[in-house]
């Protein structure tokens, strides 16, 4: 037990950093002697910061020894993703793509969506995967969503909601569905958007349970604000609050998630609360 | 351990670190991170300080709390659409990042721009896009200053525009 922890760290840093290290004894036990050698000086990576001239380096050594390897290009591309550089990003994932599309179009479209906001590119890519692979085609980069809620995250944004709903609600029957972090808070605001309160008080519920976060009680809010209910609109407020002063919100190193709220937020829909009790108020008088 | 023998060791020791240290020629062409601005005396305001050298400067997400601006993204996001005028008939669409240095003292400096089409592909932006958001950028304040283990840091931050004909539809990150 005393190493789960540095199991966990690992498993981070694998997580963000996008990709694992491979066997390279794989390659030479499969006779694959150029991407062996390859291989092992991508090894040397090990240490090294994957924005650090040395990292780069011995991954341009990697490409000179196999040029059609996949892995060291969208070894490279990590930096240039996270520093927002989308040409020469776009450059280098293109090639990982080209020389493994199955092992890199999810990671690509992900990509698109949670960096550039390029919702119809990353449907592109998730779709083309899931046509050339007849296995489960995974999760995002960084563990929190299955890549088909991903995708309808992505329909959302280009405000094609029912479709996005569709998709969410399918991928939740299959015999796949592993329930994510925030599922339940997406699929809960699409609801509200398309105005399916009591859907998505439930949605909203079931993520309080499993992972309670500022957000949902946010958006119930605002569906309590809708319906006119103002005590429990108030009431879902200040358990937001809470949370969002706790950190329990959601939140991303890199970027701004969809359906993330801020503190703004909450204040502005508790002025309007506020307001519109006093006016109530007025008009009983 | 005798005296000769230590000697010997540390001789040996010496002729290792040396070996260490020996650079394959290619390594030259990547600055020490990926991204790295140098202080250009034709672009850069020499008021501009870091706090300490470039070299010990972060990225912004390596303190692991995100982007820390004074009211939020929200503030980010009210700035840039009460300040930015989009260009009349303007066709231009795709993606602009400018990306710049936080001083110890939330100052900021070194501001870059690239941009491109909505395929990734290098397209430059007119001038009434591309200038205006890089001086808009330039006088955007609140860049929160950011401590790694207790410590001061200076750090890169950028923000992404994507621009659909002539108009911010989004900033990123």
């Amino acid at each position: 037990m005393r190493k789960s922890p540095f199991l966990f760290f690992f498993l981070f840093v694998s997580l963000q950093n996008g990709i694992s290290q491979p066997n390279c004894l794989a390659f030479q036990y499969a006779g694959e002697e150029t991407k062996y050698l390859s291989c092992l000086e991508t090894e040397k990576c090990a240490g090294h910061y994957q924005f650090s001239r040395e990292f780069q380096t011995h991954l341009d050594h990697a490409i000179a020894l196999d040029s059609t390897w996949g892995y060291p290009y969208r070894a490279k591309s990590v930096a240039y993703l996270k520093s927002g550089e989308f040409i020469r990003w776009k450059q280098l994932v293109d090639k990982a793509v080209l020389y493994n599309p199955a092992d890199n179009l999810g990671y690509r479209g992900w990509c698109r969506y949670q960096f550039f906001r390029d919702y119809t590119g990353a449907i592109a890519d998730i779709e083309k995967l899931e046509t050339i692979v007849n296995y489960d085609i995974g999760y995002s980069v960084n563990g929190d969503y299955h890549l088909k809620v991903a995708k309808a995250l992505c329909y959302k944004a280009l405000n094609q909601k029912e479709k996005a709903i569709e998709i969410i609600e399918a991928h939740f029957l299959s015999e796949e569905y592993f329930p994510g972090n925030y599922d339940y808070l997406h699929l809960g605001v699409l609801y509200l958007e398309t105005g399916q309160s009591e859907k998505a008080q439930e949605a909203f519920l079931l993520q309080q349970e499993r992972n309670p976060i500022a957000e949902s009680h946010y958006y119930l809010a605002i569906d309590y604000f809708q319906q006119g209910t103002w005590e429990n609109c108030i009431h879902e407020l200040d358990l937001a609050a809470q949370l969002y002063s706790q950190n329990l919100k959601r939140f991303d190193t890199y970027t701004h998630p969809m359906d993330q709220i801020y503190w703004k937020d909450i204040e502005e829909l508790r002025d309007k609360t506020t307001k519109a009790i006093k006016a109530q108020a007025k008009t009983s008088d | 351990m005798s005296r000769i023998s230590l000697l010997k060791c540390i001789a040996v020791l010496g002729l290792l670190a040396s070996c260490r240290s020996e650079k394959p020629a290619t390594l030259e062409e990547y600055p020490r991170w990926v991204g790295d601005i140098g202080f250009d005396s034709n672009l850069d305001d020499p008021a501009f300080q870091l706090c300490k050298d470039d070299y010990r400067a972060k990225q912004y997400f390596n303190m692991n709390e995100g982007v820390q601006f004074e009211g939020e993204k929200p503030a980010i996001d009210t700035y840039f659409k009460n300040a930015y005028k989009k260009p009349e008939n303007s066709n231009q669409s795709g993606l602009i990042r400018i990306r710049f240095m936080v001083n110890c003292k939330g100052e900021t400096g070194r501001f870059r721009l690239i941009s491109s089409n909505n395929e990734y592909q290098s397209m430059a932006f007119s001038e009434e896009i591309s200038t205006q958001l890089l001086e808009l950028t330039k006088g955007l304040e609140g860049w929160k200053p950011l401590k790694m283990n207790s410590l001061e840091v200076d750090y890169y931050q950028y923000l992404i525009f994507r621009i659909e004909k002539g108009e911010i539809i989004e900033i990123l990150p």
